[in-house]
């Protein structure tokens, strides 16, 4: 079958039969759910996660923090090919926790890069209201939650698109880590369109073409949030 | 309200690069209940890390730090009773100005009605009713620095601390707040402690001055008394607008010598300088105690000498008047009618009841302890 396919650059007719494929001969809309529920998730974690930790490293002293910052950041350096296999078994044979949604995302729960966006951010906000705020007998967790996280909107915004839209878009991690049909994301799912002999191309191509909607919807609706994440850091303002 | 007292109180900053920086080094001074005490110096003499150690926003390497009847060393911001003005104000900017008045008491988990009457109280009394709902951007600079001062009164501390808050303002801005706040000061009866670097700031507001140079105080008095008495060259030299001249000088016998020419001097600073006979000394002498010979009123005509005037500043109400005496640049800030112009060779009057002598090896007031 895939030697008689013959692309065609302008189709004979326009037809919504591999739409129909799609959604009719496999679990889709269950893809769907997982990569949304997923990204959801993963984008809450990293916000939260990654806000604390950038807010520990900008403005709070504590033994060590320069250090600790550096050893963080030397990690990025870290192929993530190379730790994907003790991650694997790490998950699989020490907790136990194959083809769930918590093997897929505990390793992403927050990232290394996202928590230097979140302290270059940090950094740019007035040390004055965090003293303001403990004379104003705030607590240290109030100071984060009261008066650092609203003023931190700008960064959180650009964070949790960022993280939404590289979680929807993870194929690998998921790939690796999940077995059975339901646990898929719609990534991982456009890949069972590839069978042994035979690629069903149409239905693939429709896959791809809705699982891409909701991040084409997404950049041109907050383009202005991705075009301050670029320069976040990068100009003093 | 409350009296702050500092017990042998030293401060260090250890840095990677640098080394120990001292930022206070040592001091001693009490501020009395109900006093309004000004901190200034130049940048990094550390009077704003006193008032941060104060607050509580540093901790003392050593000494201790007492409010009231406690020693607070060991004691949370938020428990020591104080408030804070900011000098960029701090404002939250994601709350409204009531909400930002109302802050510290909600978290002191006050009750309700109290802290609707606390809020309504520092608005009255700073003219911010109209504008409790606005958020601060939409604030001019005096509005916002009300609402920084509104923020501490509510809070009713014993202490107040303010961390040069005028110096974001504009000039006239700045003299109207200067008048507001010391009318709050009797309005309030409060201790507050002011941290300026600005010395006309500091003589208008405070009662006492403290006047620190390099982590040392260097001398703790009333205005009119660090302006008459100096203690040393930095404070004469501090203080009063434009600074205090120093001229090289020589004591002999009755006399004393700069650049050639001798005065007589009167009796009582004679005395003073008994000890430095034959010995070199710095004369300090401010230029509003330099007159022209043409306009000096009530001022003894034996003092004088004669210069070639270099510079002419005409500011309205005086005129600055720049000459070479030796090696150094003389100011003498005259009357305004004073005949002077560029390249004249003028005679000068020295009013010399009104000068200062000092070591020049200790830089310290002669005769004075």
């Amino acid at each position: 079958m895939s030697a008689s396919f013959k692309p065609q650059m302008i189709p004979e007719q326009l037809s919504m039969s591999p739409y129909e494929r799609f959604f009719a001969k496999t679990d889709a809309w269950r893809w769907l759910y997982n990569s949304l529920l997923i990204s959801i998730i993963l984008t809450v974690t990293n916000v939260f996660f990654a806000s604390l930790a950038g807010y520990a490293f900008a403005k709070l002293k504590f033994p060590g923090s320069q250090a600790v910052f550096w050893v963080l950041l030397g990690t990025m350096m870290i192929p993530a090919q190379v730790t994907l296999i003790p991650l694997y078994i790490l998950m699989v044979n020490v907790f136990d926790l194959g083809d769930t949604y918590t093997a897929i995302i505990l390793p992403a729960a927050v990232s290394v890069g996202n928590i230097f966006l979140m302290k270059q951010f940090m950094s740019t906000l007035p040390t004055s209201l965090i003293h303001a705020a403990r004379i104003d007998a705030c607590s240290e967790f109030g100071i984060f939650w009261k008066v650092i996280l609203p003023m931190a909107k700008p960064g959180i915004a650009v964070l949790a698109i960022f993280t939404f839209v590289a979680s929807w878009n993870e194929f690998f991690w998921p790939f690796l880590i999940t077995n059975s049909n339901e646990m898929r994301t719609v990534q991982v799912g456009l890949a069972s369109f590839v069978f042994a002999e035979s690629t069903d191309f149409g239905a693939m191509m429709a896959g791809a073409t809705i699982g891409a909607l909701p991040m084409i919807i997404l950049f041109f609706s907050l383009q202005r949030y991705f075009l301050q994440g670029i320069t976040i850091g990068a100009v003093k303002g | 309200m409350a009296r702050v007292e500092f017990r042998q109180v030293r401060k260090e900053f250890k840095d990677d690069h640098k080394g120990t920086f001292t930022a206070v080094a040592g001091s001693d001074f009490v501020i009395e209940d109900k006093e309004f005490v000004v901190f200034v110096g130049p940048s990094g003499c550390g009077k704003t890390t006193s008032l941060r150690m104060i607050a509580g926003l540093e901790k003392q390497t050593s000494g201790d730090i007492v409010i009231g009847d406690r020693i607070v060393n060991d004691l949370h911001p938020k428990d020591r009773d104080i408030a804070m003005v900011f000098q960029d104000y701090a404002l939250y900017p994601h709350m409204t100005i009531r909400e930002n008045l109302s802050f510290g008491l909600k978290n002191l988990k006050k009750p309700k009605a109290y802290i609707d009457e606390q809020v309504q109280n520092a608005a009255s009394i700073l003219g911010l009713e109209a504008m409790l709902e606005r958020k601060p951007r939409e604030l001019s600079g005096g509005q916002r620095q009300r609402v920084a001062v509104g923020r501490a009164i509510v809070r009713d501390p014993q202490v107040f601390l303010f961390d040069e808050p005028l110096s974001n303002l504009d000039a006239k801005l700045r003299v109207q707040m200067r008048v507001e706040l010391g009318e709050l000061h009797k309005r309030l009866g409060a201790t507050i402690v002011y941290v300026t670097h600005d010395q006309v700031e500091a003589m208008t507001l405070g009662e006492r001055i403290v006047v620190m140079n390099h982590g040392d105080i260097q001398q703790v008095a009333s205005p009119k008394e660090l302006y008459a008495s100096p203690r040393n060259m930095f404070v004469a030299g501090f203080i009063g607008s434009p600074a205090m001249n120093f001229i090289d000088a020589h004591i002999e016998g009755t006399q004393v010598k700069v650049e050639g020419t001798s005065f007589t001097l009167p009796a009582d600073v004679l005395e003073r300088l008994n000890s430095y006979q034959g010995k070199r000394v710095i004369l300090g002498l401010r230029p509003e105690h330099i007159f022209g010979d043409d306009v000096a009123p009530n001022v003894p005509q034996d003092h004088m000498l004669q210069a070639r005037v270099q510079v002419v500043e005409h500011l309205g109400s005086e005129n600055l008047l720049y000459f070479r005496l030796g090696s150094r640049t003389v100011t003498a800030k005259v009357h305004p009618e004073t005949h002077a112009y560029v390249g004249m060779d003028k005679t000068f009057v020295l009013d010399m009841r009104k000068a200062h002598f000092f070591d020049p090896e200790t830089e310290m007031a002669i005769g004075q302890e």
